[in-house]
């Protein structure tokens, strides 16, 4: 199991896995959102071949209101 | 008193690639409820929103409702990066927004004092140059300072928002002579006036001055009655652009009367 920061807190997933895993694994059910690693975008198209490492920060970001 | 019944003449305009009709660019933050930011937004006519970009909890749906009822709009969203203090984070929204909505707009807005929301302007240049070579139509927030502007445009931004006021304070706009300065130097620019916009008639002076749009929210939002506002909203800003296109008389030292001299009769002449 690897330590990694989803959205702020703090989750132990399993090793290896790549993004498209990772969004299965937490359950994110809907889609509309966007993923980004350690500040960095990481669009649809790379979701498997990115995997996520030890101690990740990972941003999943999806529409609020806004000025 | 119905929208259709005043009938008044406004031209269409372009910005960002797109032919619009309404210079009104509307904030969908701060309503006291999703239906009336929906009917506000309906009832300004206004043909783009700005949205933002929010962590999403897993399984709650985030924020999709909201979304949903953006979508049924059916109008230009511009995406914005609130909240980024950096380049480098603005940069980052800026993609993952294109991604989410859909759409190369985004409204650049780079945060370098907290104390009153003042955008930094190293930080805001750095980002619009970077995402104009990705491909982006970038809005930028901005100050009022006219070297800014003109940095802005040199890295090829074709559109540019300077301030009224800070953000969300309604106080109007600071400082007309130096937005005046920036549309003199700027003829073949987008000019929007972003933020600080907190009555009407601050609408009208934006638009008097030639800008060709405004964007604001909390003016809208925060009012007592948002729709109503929304709609007083969409006149000012069409006042202020006829009043501009039609050229306003010069001022004149001394009073002169409207009414012919010719045939006045003997008592109201003066000796």
């Amino acid at each position: 199991m690897i330590k990694v920061s989803v959205n702020g807190e703090i989750k132990e997933i399993e090793e290896n896995l790549n993004v498209k895993q990772l969004i299965e694994a937490l359950e994110y059910k809907t889609k509309g959102f966007a993923v980004a690693i350690n500040t960095t975008f990481v669009p649809i198209a790379k979701y498997e071949q990115t995997i996520i490492n030890n101690g990740d920060t990972i941003d999943i970001l999806a529409p609020v209101q806004g000025g | 008193m119905k929208s259709e019944e005043l009938r008044v003449k406004s031209n269409e305009w372009e910005i960002g690639g797109k032919t619009l009709k309404s210079r009104m660019l509307i904030g969908s933050a701060l309503y006291p409820s999703p239906a009336n930011m929906e009917e506000a937004i309906k009832e300004s006519q206004a043909q783009i929103v700005t949205v933002a970009l929010r962590r999403q909890s897993a399984g709650e749906g985030g924020g999709n409702n909201f979304w949903d009822i953006i979508k049924e709009l059916n109008i230009n969203v511009l995406p914005n990066t609130a909240g980024c203090h950096s380049a480098k984070e603005a940069i980052t929204t800026a993609q993952m927004a294109r991604e989410v909505f859909g759409t190369n707009w985004i409204k650049l807005e780079v945060i370098g004092d907290q104390y009153n929301l003042q955008p930094d302007p190293y930080e805001t240049l750095k980002a619009a140059e970077v995402l104009i070579k990705d491909g982006f139509e970038v809005f930028p927030y901005t100050t009022d300072d006219l070297v800014v502007a003109k940095r802005l445009a040199d890295v090829g931004c074709k559109i540019l928002m300077p301030w009224g006021s800070p953000i969300g304070s309604g106080q109007g706009l600071m400082n007309p002579s130096n937005l005046k300065a920036i549309r003199k130097q700027f003829p073949e620019l987008k000019l929007i006036v972003d933020a600080g916009i907190g009555k009407p008639s601050d609408a009208v002076e934006a638009m008097q001055l030639g800008y060709d749009g405004i964007l604001l929210n909390s003016a809208i939002a925060l009012a007592q009655d948002p729709v109503k506002m929304a709609q007083a909203f969409k006149y000012a800003i069409i006042a202020g652009r006829l009043g501009y296109e039609a050229g306003t008389m010069q001022k004149r030292e001394f009073a002169t009367p409207s009414t012919p001299t010719v045939g006045t009769p003997f008592w109201h002449q003066f000796t």
